[in-house]
């Protein structure tokens, strides 16, 4: 630092900003008047002494700085390393690291948000309760076991029961925020599908604001599978326009047709484009039995034009069509409402808390099964130590988020709970 | 330097730890000095005069299935037998036993002189003789320097004992015995982390003064359940237990005495137990409960003495009497002994190799309460393990452990050796991860084979082993193939007998699954050839085995998920600073406690799980390459 600065006696005040002239070591001329701050362990982000530099913004000048530091003998970090480093320092548990990989790919501010508050340990927050209760729950059962001598209070199977089926519910409504966390961190994959020339790609530009899709009035022009990332109320969207799915003997174009299948099946929604000009031909009735079997949204394109008619799309009872105009853009605006709102019925936007990380998903999963498991043996009244099995295996599994119980701390919990010991 | 007495094995303390230790090293062929201070009180039960229970009933069945010998002396001299939890999971039931406190004493004294190579002796050591890093041998306080390469210490209280009882303090190993103030400096000045600890003993009463109608009799069982596997009956005439309580009498009068506790007074430094607390105790930290409950356990057949369990207290002698008087059905009874608290020096266990050897002095061996554990069962079985590896260390050959996962004992040295302790340390069977597998009754067929190859035990010992296995085995296979179907009698009588469907066809074993199903269901379903000469014990024994099977194997997969990286070897010079990223409190961590095995160091207290992954990277690098 004293080369780097060349101020023999120069010591920074620990956790303060101080602006300073870098110097290059070498040659000595000056390279950028920067901010120093220095983080004094372990009030830095991996729990080390810690200095930032921040320098001006031209990447040669970054370049020259770093330069300078390797010269002086420092090495760079290896991807990853600082957040290691964090985890290995105990700073961070292993639920916040995650966080910050999520943090890193996020890319819209609804996933950040969510990244910003499991950096936090929200997750492990929620979840401690869960497992106090468990533990509430383990206490006496354990007990009773292994202090029979001992004269403690009788604990009914009834009371026991009704405590799992309240955790096993809390467990599954923190799961069941899954789905829509996944939505926001992976985004909503939604295919465009529709015979040709009912103007897909005139929609998929509309959608993206730009005009990204060739388009022509030569139907099959789409003759590959074109994706966008778009951002619908901070939710982002991957948006795959398809190649107009019909017979065809042009080989290029049924290897189009073939991906569009594909997509359809990958998407958590299809939006089928429809000719709002036209009554259904038997290629839009065979499309629409296709997208049955996921969920879909109808677009009834061509809003703009006299032909235009609802009734042509008459028929297809109780399916959510909405009423639009590629070319003019009327109707828009309900419609992207109606593309989120299969994915809104637990409430984005409302700054609940949601799980996004499938691994945490998976845990939550498998420690409500367990407790699952636990209160079916309690109803055929199993013996308590198998019982116990699958209450520590619950435990376990949360321990996964929240950190370790030990067997030591369940003693713990027995002994401030009941006067053990004769 | 010379010596007056020349032995491969000394043991330093005749009590449960040093008897197993001495006659295991004898019996493996070792000569072997029991160094004791008072050869009338070997094997004395310095607590209550009983054996066994949860968790540790089961460690005396396997320090029995290895070829040690508590289990086999508590048979023969026990008044009281009971096999608790009964009617739980047969994993959490274990014998417990009353004992004739001196018939004890007695019987281990005899047994220790019957067994070739030990050899006994009186007095006090008050140092080691150690030469380049080696044990070579201890002093006695009379001069007399006895030589040996290995050196067992298990001294119980006596190191730096310091009993209480009120304000008075006196130094003793126990009541009425001298403490061992000497051997505890020259530990000191070895350079041992020396702790303190505390534990504690109710006052001893006079039966006859005691109102016997007052309290609720709690009776032997029946068909008592022995701990060991080589006995076949128990002889021994049963006795009674009562059971009586405290009451707000009792308890106020304590809270306005507090002061007179040497606990509360200040003047106790060292840490009890937290499940063996002090009458005092439980009346502070637990001010809401009305009574506490009181056990009277008689002390044996030839005396009056009753030992008032519950009770434990370090009051001054005549508020204790005072006390006495005002619990129910003992406004008349006298004390014969005052009851005390005593604060010993223990060391530090994760000194220890997982061999009970000490790292710093080679052929020193610890054992039992100097390693921070409270109980009979807890010392013997680490003496048991310290005389089988003080053995094999003279010999030059490897050290003999066990593991977490096939015994209570692996757990209890692991736990001691990876974590050390922070209250006297007491077995429970949640330490156990795998405490299905470790069911008091499998402990033969767990441990018993290193016992054999140890040469503990004897050939007709282990053909009676392998017997009782073939029959259980036997069993396990008849009741798996024995089926009733539903065009079976026995089968519409079964589901008339349960009121339920039992479907197409259902096994002995299924059937015995089933709620309200009773052993003597079973038995009277067997095939007639087993029925007639069946042990009930081992029916039971085949029965858990299939009631377990299926979770045992589901928690033994899964284990091996969880921790197939356990038995990566670490090299005892492995330098921790070398991993990068790890940081310098995590280095220091696992520098204090040496882990041997990637296991050992997973369950180091305060490890993070990266400071983990790095280190496991690192040993899997160092594997492949």
């Amino acid at each position: 630092m004293r080369k780097l600065l060349r101020k023999d006696h120069f010591s920074p005040r620990a956790n303060r900003v101080s602006l300073q002239t870098i110097f290059d070591p070498e040659s000595g001329e000056t390279l950028d008047r920067a901010l120093i701050t220095y983080f004094q362990a372990p009030h830095s982000f991996t729990g080390e002494d810690v200095i930032e530099f921040s320098c001006h913004g031209s990447p040669v000048l970054l370049l020259r700085v770093i330069d300078a530091l390797l010269l002086l003998g420092a090495r760079t970090a290896d991807p990853g390393e600082f957040t290691l480093r964090a985890l290995a320092h105990g700073r961070i548990n292993l639920n916040q690291a995650e966080a910050i990989r999520d943090l890193i790919d996020a890319q819209t501010h609804a996933a950040v948000r969510q990244a910003a508050r499991q950096l936090g340990g929200e997750l492990s927050a929620r979840l401690q309760p869960i497992k106090n209760a468990l533990l509430d729950i383990i206490v006496p059962l354990e007990s009773s076991l292994e202090f029979v001598e001992d004269d403690l209070p009788e604990i009914t199977l009834e009371r026991i029961s009704e405590r799992l089926s309240n955790l096993i519910q809390r467990l599954g409504d923190l799961a069941s925020t899954f789905r829509a966390g996944r939505l926001l961190k992976e985004g909503l994959r939604i295919a465009l599908v529709g015979r040709p020339n009912v103007g897909k790609s005139s929609v998929f530009n509309r959608l993206l604001a730009s005009d990204r899709a060739i388009v022509t009035d030569i139907p099959g022009t789409t003759r590959d599978s074109l994706s966008e990332l778009i951002n619908i109320q901070d939710i982002l969207i991957l948006l795959t326009d398809t190649a107009g799915v019909r017979t065809s003997d042009n080989l290029i174009e049924a290897i189009g047709i073939e991906r569009t299948r594909r997509a359809m099946a990958d998407a958590d929604l299809i939006i089928l484009v429809l000719d709002g000009t036209q009554t259904l031909t038997s290629e839009d009735k065979e499309l629409l039995a296709d997208v049955r079997e996921n969920k879909y949204l109808i677009a009834l394109n061509k809003s703009d034009l006299e032909d235009f008619a609802l009734s042509n799309a008459g028929g297809l009872n109780g399916a959510p069509i909405m009423p639009i105009s590629a070319k003019t853009g009327a109707g828009f605006d309900a419609f992207r409402d109606a593309i989120l709102k299969p994915f809104t019925a637990t409430d984005i936007q409302d700054g609940c808390f949601l799980i996004t990380n499938a691994r945490h998903y998976d845990l939550l999963r498998r420690a409500s099964d367990a407790l699952y498991s636990a209160k079916q043996l309690l109803e055929s009244r199993t013996s308590e130590d198998l019982i116990l099995l699958r209450l520590y295996e619950s435990l376990r599994i949360l321990g996964e988020i929240t950190g370790e119980t030990t067997p030591e701390d369940v003693l713990s919990q027995i002994f401030a709970t009941f006067c053990i010991g004769k | 330097m010379s010596f007056d007495e020349r032995f491969d094995v000394i043991v330093i303390g005749a009590g449960h730890a040093g008897c197993e230790a001495a006659s295991a090293a004898a019996r493996m062929g070792a000569q072997t000095a029991l160094v004791t201070l008072n050869l009338d009180l070997i094997g004395q039960m310095s607590c209550n005069p009983a054996i066994g229970g949860i968790a540790k009933g089961h460690i005396v069945r396997e320090i029995d299935a290895l070829g040690g010998i508590m289990g086999r002396i508590i048979d023969r001299t026990g008044i009281q037998f009971r096999l608790l939890n009964r009617s739980r999971g047969p994993a959490v039931q274990a014998p417990r036993a009353q004992a004739d406190r001196s018939l004890y004493r007695i019987e281990m004294r005899h047994t220790l002189e019957a067994t070739p190579n030990l050899h006994l002796r009186q007095g006090l050591v008050i140092d080691f003789l150690i030469k380049d890093g080696r044990v070579r041998g201890v002093e006695l306080q009379d001069t007399r320097r006895l030589r040996a390469d290995a050196v067992i210490v298990a001294t119980g209280t006596f190191l730096n004992g310091l009993i209480h009882t009120g304000r008075r303090t006196y130094t003793a190993g126990r009541a009425g015995e001298p403490a061992s103030i000497e051997l505890a400096e020259s530990l000191k000045r070895l350079g041992f982390p020396v702790g303190r600890l505390k534990t504690g003993t109710p006052p001893r009463l006079d039966g006859r003064t005691i109102d016997w109608d007052s309290f609720e009799p709690q009776p032997a069982d029946e068909r008592p359940v022995p701990f060991s596997f080589s006995t076949e009956a128990i002889e021994q005439p049963q006795v009674t237990c009562y059971i009586g309580y405290t009451n707000e009498h009792v308890h106020n009068y304590i809270r306005s005495n507090i002061h007179e506790s040497p606990l509360y007074s200040g003047q106790i430094k060292g840490i009890g137990p937290r499940y063996c607390p002090s009458i005092e105790d439980k009346v502070v930290k637990f001010p809401d409960k009305l009574r506490h409950q009181l056990f009277l356990e008689p002390e044996g057949h030839n005396t009056t003495e009753v030992y008032l369990n519950g009770f434990s207290t370090s009051m001054p002698a005549e508020l204790q009497q005072e006390l006495v008087h005002k619990i129910p059905g003992l406004e008349e009874a006298r004390i014969i002994r005052p009851g005390y608290a005593i604060e010993y020096d223990f060391v530090d266990p994760r000194e220890l190799t997982p061999f009970l050897q000490t790292q710093s002095v080679a052929g020193l061996f610890f054992a039992g309460q100097i390693n921070g554990t409270t109980g009979y069962e807890e010392a013997a079985c680490q003496g048991l393990l310290a005389g089988i590896n003080a053995t094999l260390f003279i010999r030059g050959r490897e050290g003999f452990r066990l593991q977490r996962t096939e015994s209570y004992i692996g757990v209890l040295i692991d736990d001691l050796i990876t974590h050390g302790v922070d209250e006297p340390y007491r077995m429970f069977t949640s330490r156990a991860e795998c405490r299905l597998s470790l069911r008091h009754d499998t402990a033969d067929i767990r441990l018993s084979p290193y016992g054999h190859k140890l040469g503990l035990l004897g050939d007709s010992e282990w053909n009676s082993f392998n017997q009782r296995r073939q029959r259980i085995a036997i069993l396990r296979a008849a009741l798996e193939s024995t089926r009733f179907k539903r065009s079976d009698s026995i089968h519409y009588s079964l589901c008339q007998m349960l009121q339920t469907d039992l479907g197409c066809t259902i096994s002995l074993a299924q059937l015995a699954q089933r709620p309200n199903v009773d052993i003597s269901l079973i038995l009277q379903y067997l095939p007639s050839e087993l029925r007639s000469n069946v042990s009930l014990a081992e029916l039971g024994t085949a029965l858990a085995d299939l009631l377990y099977s299926g979770y045992i194997e589901a928690q033994r997969h899964h284990l091996e998920r969880v921790y197939h990286h356990d038995n990566l070897y670490i090299h005892e010079n492995f330098n921790y600073r070398l991993i990068s990223g790890l940081s310098h409190e995590m280095v220091e961590r696992l520098e204090r406690v040496r882990p041997h095995t990637f296991g050992q160091a997973r369950h180091i207290s305060g490890m993070t799980p990266a400071a983990l992954s790095l280190l496991l990277f690192r040993l899997q690098f160092q594997q492949s390459a």
